[in-house]
């Protein structure tokens, strides 16, 4: 029997954008006047698959491929079936492998939903950030609540129990209430997986910038708290189960395997302009972390010029390793086990337990104050509910 | 040579006065020949920006004691604070050589620190000359400063020379300047010299009138070796460097020369005159200032004001100066626990040279480890902080300031309060305590007329009892008032400056103790004493500070995972309270593959933050929590 092939991950980032949303920090850019060159991106996206995944094709297997961005609906479905094939023939995909697109709910992009499935897509994800119209448009957002819900639809009898709902809560002048309201609604149009994020304000972002003027109110951080713990409660109460900070799940089953990837410290190949990746780099045997180049047409010559548009290179170190297995890990309700922080992706010098890593005075502190809790002798490490809210500074305290 | 910092001086020694000797004798300089007759020890007092240091630099050119470059910027102020500053803070000396009616002159400049502050520093240089010169900025007359440093060269019975600088500026008024000296120090001004020694003019006439108007100093070349150790400081070849006035007899190369404050002989290495640095003598004599290289091997080994004899020949000593005196007190603390050995080290280096901090150790609850320092004054703390941070690199955290209260038991016995921890509880007041003093000051304000009533204000707000108001022209005036030392550490000087927009100038001296009605303000934090943030104060100031405290901890604070209650408590009755919430969420929403290493960078960032804190209890404690209780108390 073949030795057991290692999980991989593939994200590919598709940089344009219909609208450009207030809050977003993310890196993208509004489609040009003269439409989007869909043939030099998906080129250069080709290039740089065959360079980065090609090194792999042998002990690797692709657990889940996730188009983000930008805004990836845009993309041609076509196109988007040529790199789903492309990694493919590079490194197998596993059964039941995962393969995500982000969406956004204008009524052009519902229209590709079907082609998307045929292009080989298993689950769909839709920005839907509110359903208050008059929001929307203030941050600049091109679809209207209903819509968005139409998509909702639409995506749940194409991709039965495969789709996710991206909410936002926290915007200016937003009370409990409407939040609880909103969320209801997105609820019953749920089908299988949430997404709540607490509105974050980015430095650089125009609404970074309208805060700092003071045009913009922020929310206090108590009714923030409080709008987060509505949504723990309501989502429970609706057999949404919470299993990372900001995500909800119906069943094990309908996670994101692709992001619990990133949460776990498993290994993954970004494509497409500053894209991130972080790997096992086969020739070395070392864990290295690598930015793609942001700017998209020099992204794009670089790919079709080298084979790949990487701008950085770094190797983690075992001590970033076991730091960022600790600080991912406990985003997840379910924690890390000790056994998967001591084999941890990367970590190649002499393995250390959690209980030698840990400020183990500060662990027994948690969790005899019920914000972590934990089995055997830190066999494994999980926060609480109450532990997950607050737990960037409980981790200031445990780490070393 | 004009780079004559004392700092520098340590580094090329090597190159510099001591490797004459290993060359032989002939570099050492014979200045036998200038009998007392040919001698004048003279110092500058001025206020803070006067231009006394530039006076010195001008003199030291002239005379050729460094080449005119342009470049000599201060050259007796050789630390890096008081350049930035604009102060003195340890007293230099240069030796100059000049003609005058056809004879040579050694003429021997000590220079004394600017501010009050420093005025034991000032009194001690003041012990070496037999006369001064009062320099005064002909555009804004005479200042606090100036009227301090005046009645201590009066009191020492120096001959006092009044000269106006800056005569050059648009804004001069040298009349003016010369009837305020006249009415403020009953001297005539009628033949005042008029300088600018910025651009040169009048310089030609200082050293002349130095000559003719400052007596020679007395003493006996045939009468045994008698001098006067005013200054010291320490160097990493030679050990310390002593600083002395001849007053009878010579001292040479291979003399054994005693202590008389501790009985301890050196051997004499070698002698000579600072010109401006170090420069080696065949012999010092009667009515000569220079330096003496002795062996010793420690400053704590050289007690300024010293008198030191030849070995087998005593004498009748010099009368001396009390020690330096601590009118503050602070404790200093390493930021990070794990400096406190690097922070230990500086401070030892740093007290080498200014042997009028006191040090000793102190242990706090909230702190750790750390020291109780007195200083001179809160300009004298503040510069030494500096120092530190400066000089050696080091991140201290300082309390808040105390004065040195008194506390007078039934029993007869009485104490000194340095630091709040040690002032007696409510309960000892009652039964054991016969009185509880505090120290006073006489403060001499100097502004113009139309801030008169923001200044008898401010004195007022600040518990002082004025005692005069002069007018020393038709629009200065000049206001003596006797108030708490306590008052004056903490924002009164801040105040003062905004409240006469930059016009007034102050100036203190010690004025006894008195009586109070004082007592312990502490901080709670969850019930928890903060040891460090205690203070002690009058009881009329307790509501106020103690309701300010509170809100200002407050603000600092920041949220953690429960409620942190804050109270402000003096005589076991809490005086106000405050609340920080529980932080209820504190998570990053969004955590994927492109975020790892932002969200990596921000934490080790945070990490380092919550390093620095102080921790009572589980309470964390920024350090603007210390500084926010330093600062302005009376708003």
């Amino acid at each position: 029997m073949a030795p057991a092939r290692t999980p991989l991950s593939l994200y590919v980032h598709w940089p344009y954008c219909s609208f450009l949303c207030r809050f977003c920090a993310f890196s993208k850019a509004r489609v040009p006047a003269g439409g989007v060159d869909h043939a030099l991106i998906t080129r250069a996206l080709l290039a740089e698959l065959r360079t980065s995944l090609a090194p792999h094709s042998r002990d690797k297997e692709l657990r889940s491929i996730y188009f983000g961005g930008g805004t990836p609906s845009l993309a041609q479905p076509a196109h988007v079936a040529q790199i789903i094939e492309q990694a493919s023939r590079l490194v197998p995909l596993a059964a039941n492998a995962e393969i995500t697109l982000e969406s956004n709910p204008t009524s052009a992009e519902t229209d590709k939903m079907a082609a998307f499935k045929a292009a080989g897509i298993t689950r769909y994800s839709i920005g839907i950030q509110t359903l208050d119209d008059g929001v929307l448009q203030r941050m600049g957002r091109l679809h209207s609540g209903a819509e968005a819900l139409a998509a909702a639809n639409r995506a749940a009898s194409l991709f039965p129990g495969h789709v996710s709902l991206d909410m936002m809560f926290g915007f200016e002048s937003q009370t409990v209430d409407q939040w609880q309201r909103e969320l209801e609604t997105v609820l019953a149009h749920a089908n299988g997986h949430l997404s709540l994020y607490q509105l974050t304000v980015e430095p650089g972002t125009p609404l970074f910038r309208d805060i700092r003027a003071q045009r913009v109110k922020r929310n206090p951080d108590d009714t923030l708290a409080l709008m987060y713990e509505t949504a723990v409660a309501l989502c429970r109460s609706r057999g949404l189960a919470h299993y990372e900070v900001s995500n909800y799940a119906a069943s094990p089953e309908a996670q994101s395997i692709h992001n619990l990837g990133y949460w776990q410290g498993r290994q993954w190949i970004g494509i497409g302009p500053s894209a991130h990746s972080r790997f096992i780099d086969p020739a070395s045997g070392t864990c290295l972390r690598t930015v793609r180049i942001p700017d998209i047409q020099r992204w794009a010559r670089s790919c079709l010029e080298h084979g790949h548009g990487t701008a950085k290179s770094e190797t983690v170190d075992d001590a970033e390793a076991r730091q960022e297995a600790v600080v991912f890990g406990l985003r997840m309700l379910d924690g890390l086990s000790n056994a998967c922080f001591m084999r941890t992706g990367c970590v190649s010098s002499g393995a250390l337990s959690l209980a030698e890593y840990l400020r183990v005075d500060q662990v027994q502190r948690y969790l005899r104050d019920g914000y972590l809790r934990s089995s055997g002798r830190l066999d494994h490490l999980a926060p609480t509910e109450r532990g997950l809210q607050v737990i960037d500074s409980i981790l200031l305290d445990i780490l070393p | 040579m004009a780079t004559a910092c004392r700092y520098l001086r340590k580094a090329s020694m090597k190159s510099g006065g001591y490797a004459t000797k290993a060359d032989g004798l002939g570099a050492e300089i014979d200045i036998t020949g200038y009998t007392p007759d040919r001698i004048r020890n003279f110092s500058i007092i001025a206020h803070i920006d006067h231009g006394k240091s530039t006076l010195a630099d001008r003199l030291l050119e002239t005379t050729g004691v460094i080449t005119k470059s342009g470049k000599n910027k201060q050259v007796l102020d050789k630390l890096k604070v008081e350049r930035e500053r604009g102060i003195t803070v340890k007293a230099q000396s240069a030796s100059m050589f000049c003609e005058h009616d056809g004879r040579k002159y050694l003429v021997n400049l000590i220079d004394t620190p600017g501010h009050v502050d420093f005025s034991y520093e000032v009194s001690r240089s003041l012990a070496a000359c037999q006369g001064t010169i009062l320099l005064v900025d002909a555009a804004q007359g005479i200042q606090a400063q100036t009227v301090a440093n005046f009645y201590l060269a009066f009191g020492e019975g120096l001959a006092v020379i009044p000269m106006l600088n800056k005569v050059d500026l648009p804004t001069a008024e040298p009349d003016r300047a010369a009837l305020q000296i006249e009415s403020a120090f009953e001297i005539d001004a009628a033949n005042i010299v008029h300088l600018s020694a910025k651009t040169g003019l009048g310089i030609g006439r200082v050293l002349p009138s130095v000559i003719e108007r400052i007596p020679a100093p007395s003493g006996s070349i045939d009468a045994p070796f008698k001098a006067l150790l005013f200054d010291t400081w320490y160097d990493k070849y030679v050990g310390v460097v002593c600083l002395m006035a001849i007053k009878d007899g010579a001292v040479r190369r291979g003399d054994r020369v005693v202590s008389m404050h501790s009985g301890t002989r050196y051997e004499v290495m070698e002698v000579g005159i600072m010109h401006p640095e170090q420069r080696p003598a065949t012999q010092l004599q009667v009515g000569q200032v220079g330096y003496v290289v002795c062996n010793m091997k420690s400053v704590a080994e050289a007690h300024v004001g010293d008198t030191f004899h030849k070995d087998k020949f005593p004498v009748v000593p010099l009368p001396g100066f009390a020690p330096a005196k601590s009118m503050v007190f602070a404790g200093v603390f390493p930021l990070d626990a794990g400096e406190f050995d690097k922070l230990n080290e500086s401070i030892q280096k740093l007290t080498l040279n200014d042997s009028s901090v006191a040090v000793h150790k102190e242990t706090s609850a909230a702190l750790g480890q750390g020291w109780r320092l007195g200083f001179l004054g809160t300009l004298h703390m503040d510069v030494f902080r500096q120092r530190l941070e400066e000089e050696y690199d080091a991140s201290v955290l300082v309390t808040a300031p105390t004065v040195p209260y008194r506390v007078q038991y039934k029993d007869g016995t009485s104490k000194y309060i340095q630091t709040p921890a040690d002032f007696p509880t409510a309960i000892e007041i009652q039964d054991k305590v016969d009185a509880v003093m505090e120290p006073f000051v006489l403060a001499t304000l100097i502004f113009p007329e139309q801030y008169l009533g923001a200044m008898l204000e401010l004195c007022t707000m600040h518990r002082g009892d004025i005692h005069t108001h002069t007018y020393l022209d038709e629009s200065r005036v000049m206001l003596k008032c006797r108030m708490p030392t306590a008052e004056m550490v903490t924002d009164f000087y801040d105040q003062l400056k905004s409240r006469s927009q930059g016009f007034a100038s102050f100036d203190y001296e010690d004025n006894g103790y008195n009586e109070s009605d004082l007592v312990k303000m502490e901080v709670l934090l969850n019930g928890e004493a903060v040891d460090a943030l205690a203070a002690v104060m009058h009881r009329d100031n307790v509501a106020t500070v103690g309701r300010t405290m509170a809100k200002r901890l407050k603000d600092v604070i920041r949220r953690q995972l429960f409620d942190i209650i804050i109270q402000t408590a003096a005589n076991g009755k809490v005086v106000a309270r405050e609340t920080v919430k529980q932080l209820r969420k504190n998570v990053t929403a969004k955590c994927y593959g492109g975020d790892i290493s932002r969200k990596m960078k921000l934490l080790n960032k945070q990490k380092e933050g919550k390093k620095r804190m102080k921790k009572i209890g589980r309470v964390e404690l920024p350090q603007e929590a210390f500084l926010s209780v330093m600062t302005g108390s009376k708003e």
